[in-house]
């Protein structure tokens, strides 16, 4: 009976990979022409410098920095709340942690390359490590992020470790498919002393990967915090852009679990539960993301520093209105959505909320970096507005493709949900009602006592 | 089994070190290699001293700026202010000195330009940002430096220094040089270049092409020298009479001063 329901789960999660549809070419086709396109605007601008954006000596960061942020920001979607879902022993996180892992491994392989793509002489990067100093916040960054990235991708593979020696055994594949599982499975049978040692290691890693996780959002915002610029040098920065990036990450994770689900039919297994889940911890996300924007919008008002104000006035009144205010609006609308239509319809609820609180984070991104670069305080010319050019917005529009398709290519790959940690989850029924009846009055246990 | 459980654990402990020696080498570099002058351990500081009223003079300026770029093959043809390369330029005296204008600031100066260039911080904000050490403070003089070939052009100083002092190239700028000095270097697309306070001419003992073009029209216009020294000329002006520099309560300890 248990074989029999573990064989149907093992051939619902690999048949993606197995079959090959219509729509998953053209879908390719489509992403893999976006993606040239930009490669095509990137050429563009390495044969004539910088001048093809929309750059100059004032806002002399822009787009790619924007991007850059908001990628990182996405990262947090995975690694972090997997391993904090992990961490609690949350049980309804099972079908889950591989979609958010693969987001954080993609989003920090787009966001590494928006700074490359934003450099002058891309050519000598490596400067950062043969001549890095330590005392710029760049360099923070790049050990942060590169830490992350391996870690994040070590904590991606750990639990794929199982899903390869499925996999490997699938009679199925064959070919270079089948080399990469077998690779990749390090020799995996299944014997209790394996699954021992993979649950120490996953353990041991998603309890790392948090402080890790934060520490990559504060050196993010410490690049802007660190400097003496209206607005940028504020001690919320750090936890207001760790806020930001959980909050943006948890719903790109919504919007890749409903993309997944329809696209894989796997609603059997994302289930409008998972989504309800995910929207209480949004919900707790708009909330701290509206206070801690009150915040810091109230004490740079009310302090009314002239530099500040100029910043200020230009977001809330002036040039950057349009883009403020439509932010607020979809936090505004996500959190609305969140509190009042989550429980009856808790997918399309959260999947609205989710649209809204990306574009919405990504225009906070903007608007934060963008008018305090834009310099009212002393204008050495005209004030003049930044606007992206055709090369910056295709690059933008390419990254983004380029992101999805990492993705779809991941998922062709491999089982985007995890088969074994589905399968256990019966196993987990059995210890999960013994360890709910610890809590109940006038029953003893070992672990009760002290 | 026992065959693939070894290997099971070689295969992980080998990504493990990989992942770590991966990160701690940067992370080693840089620790050999940091190293900016502490603020206040700088003992010898070259400074400028700027009579704005004696710069009321578009001649002056015009043969100031000019001096500049001949000196330093500067590009010119760049349509777009902000794109200009400009070590040294001019800017009305209210945004040069927001925190000392108001409303009712003598007609003479409201509207005024004042020549500005990088200020060469005792305690600079570009050096402090960048992530390779192109841009760092010279220890036997003070004067905040560039290295074109080391810059991989992030342009975070740019975006850390207050004063707008610095330029990136967002095209190629020898095309647009007049007439290219061939004893002066010139630059590459892509890099970040500001004022040095004419460190090549420093080293032969001259005073900066700026400052002896403006005394050429005006005697006293411009002075430069060093701060340290208490029997300099510019010691003795900061003593004599009234003056300025820009956004003192950043805290960057600018060392162009100007006399109002
Ligand atoms: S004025 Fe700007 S570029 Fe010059 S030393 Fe100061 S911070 Fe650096
Ligand atoms: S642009 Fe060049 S000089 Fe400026 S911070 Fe980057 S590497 Fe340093």
């Amino acid at each position: 009976m248990s074989d029999t329901r573990q064989d149907r789960i093992t051939n619902h999660l690999t048949r993606p990979i197995i079959k090959t549809g219509r729509a998953y070419y053209g879908t390719l086709v489509l992403l893999v022409i976006a993606v040239i396109w930009g490669l095509i605007a990137y050429i563009v601008q390495l044969t004539r410098g910088l001048t093809v954006t929309g750059m100059n000596n004032n806002v002399a960061w822009g787009m790619y920095i924007t991007n850059f942020v908001f990628f990182i920001g996405i990262s947090h979607a995975g690694t972090l709340i997997s391993a904090i879902l992990r961490v609690s022993g949350a049980e309804w996180r099972r079908p889950i942690t591989r979609v958010a892992e693969a987001i954080t491994v993609f989003a920090l392989v787009l966001g590494g390359i928006q700074i490359l793509l934003d450099m002058g002489r891309p050519e000598r990067a490596l400067n950062v490590i043969f001549y890095g100093r330590l005392g710029s916040p760049l360099l923070w960054d790049v050990i942060c992020i590169s830490i992350y990235l391996l870690s994040s991708l070590f904590y991606l593979l750990l639990p794929l470790i199982p899903d390869m020696g499925i996999l490997r055994d699938n009679p199925d594949i064959k070919g270079w498919r089948k080399e990469i599982y077998r690779l990749l499975s390090f020799g995996w049978d299944g014997n209790p002393e394996q699954k021992r040692r993979l649950e120490i290691a996953i353990g041991i890693m998603a309890i790392a990967i948090i402080p890790i996780a934060i520490s990559v959002h504060s050196v993010v915002s410490w690049i802007f915090g660190m400097t003496i610029r209206p607005m940028w040098h504020t001690t919320i920065l750090a936890p207001y852009f760790v806020v930001g990036a959980i909050f943006s990450g948890i719903a790109a994770l919504i919007l890749a679990m409903a993309i997944i689900r329809k696209v894989y039919k796997l609603e059997d297994y994302l289930k409008p539960i998972h989504f309800r889940f995910l929207g209480v911890l949004l919900i707790t996300m708009t909330a701290l993301w509206f206070y801690f924007t009150i915040s810091e919008y109230l004490t740079a008002g009310y302090g009314g520093l002239s530099e500040e104000m100029h910043v200020l006035s230009a977001k809330l009144t002036g040039e950057f209105s349009g883009l403020f205010w439509f932010m607020v609006m979809s936090m505004t609308i996500a959190f609305i959505a969140l509190v009042f239509f989550r429980s009856k319809h808790a997918i399309g609820a959260t999947v609205i909320a989710s649209i809204f609180i990306v574009i919405g984070m990504w225009i906070e991104r903007y608007s934060i970096i963008v008018p305090t670069l834009t310099n009212y305080a002393v204008p050495s010319h005209e004030v003049r507005i930044y606007y992206p050019s055709w090369v910056e917005w295709s690059i933008t529009i390419a990254s983004f493709c380029g992101f999805v398709l990492l993705y779809f290519i991941f998922v062709k790959l491999f089982p985007i949900i995890s088969i074994w940690e589905v399968e256990e989850a019966e196993e987990a029924l059995g210890e999960k009602i013994e360890v709910i009846k610890d809590y109940m009055p006038g029953k003893t246990s070992a672990t009760t006592e002290s | 089994m026992d065959e693939s459980r070894r290997s099971f654990l070689k295969g992980i402990g080998v990504a493990a070190a990989a992942a770590g020696l991966g990160c701690t080498f940067p992370l080693l570099r840089a620790l050999a290699s940091s190293g900016t002058p502490a603020a206040g351990v700088q003992t010898r500081q070259l400074c400028m001293v700027i009579d704005i009223e004696k710069c009321l003079n578009e001649d002056l300026i015009k043969d100031c700026t000019e001096a500049c770029r001949i000196e330093h093959n500067l590009p010119g043809g760049e349509s777009d202010p902000e794109r200009q390369i400009r070590w040294m330029w001019t800017q009305k005296f209210e945004h040069t000195f927001p925190d000392q204008a108001h409303s009712l600031t003598p007609k003479e100066l409201r509207g005024e330009q004042v020549p500005v260039m990088c200020n060469h911080c005792t305690n600079p904000a570009c050096v402090k940002v960048c992530p390779t050490k192109a841009t760092w403070k010279r220890e036997s003089d003070g004067v905040v430096m560039m290295d074109m070939h080391r810059c991989i052009g992030c342009r975070y100083c740019v975006v850390g220094c207050p004063y707008g002092a610095r330029s990136f190239n967002w095209h190629e700028p020898r095309p647009h040089i007049k007439n290219i000095r061939p004893e002066y270097p010139t630059r590459m697309r892509g890099v970040v270049e500001k004022c040095t306070f004419c460190a090549e001419r420093l080293r032969e003992g001259r005073e900066p092409a700026c400052v002896e073009a403006a005394n050429r029209i005006t005697e006293g216009a411009m002075t430069f020298g060093e701060l340290s020294d208490p029997n300099s000329k510019v010691s003795a002006l900061l003593k004599t009479t009234r003056t300025i520099s820009r956004q003192n309560a950043l805290g960057t300890g600018p060392n162009v001063y100007y006399i109002v």
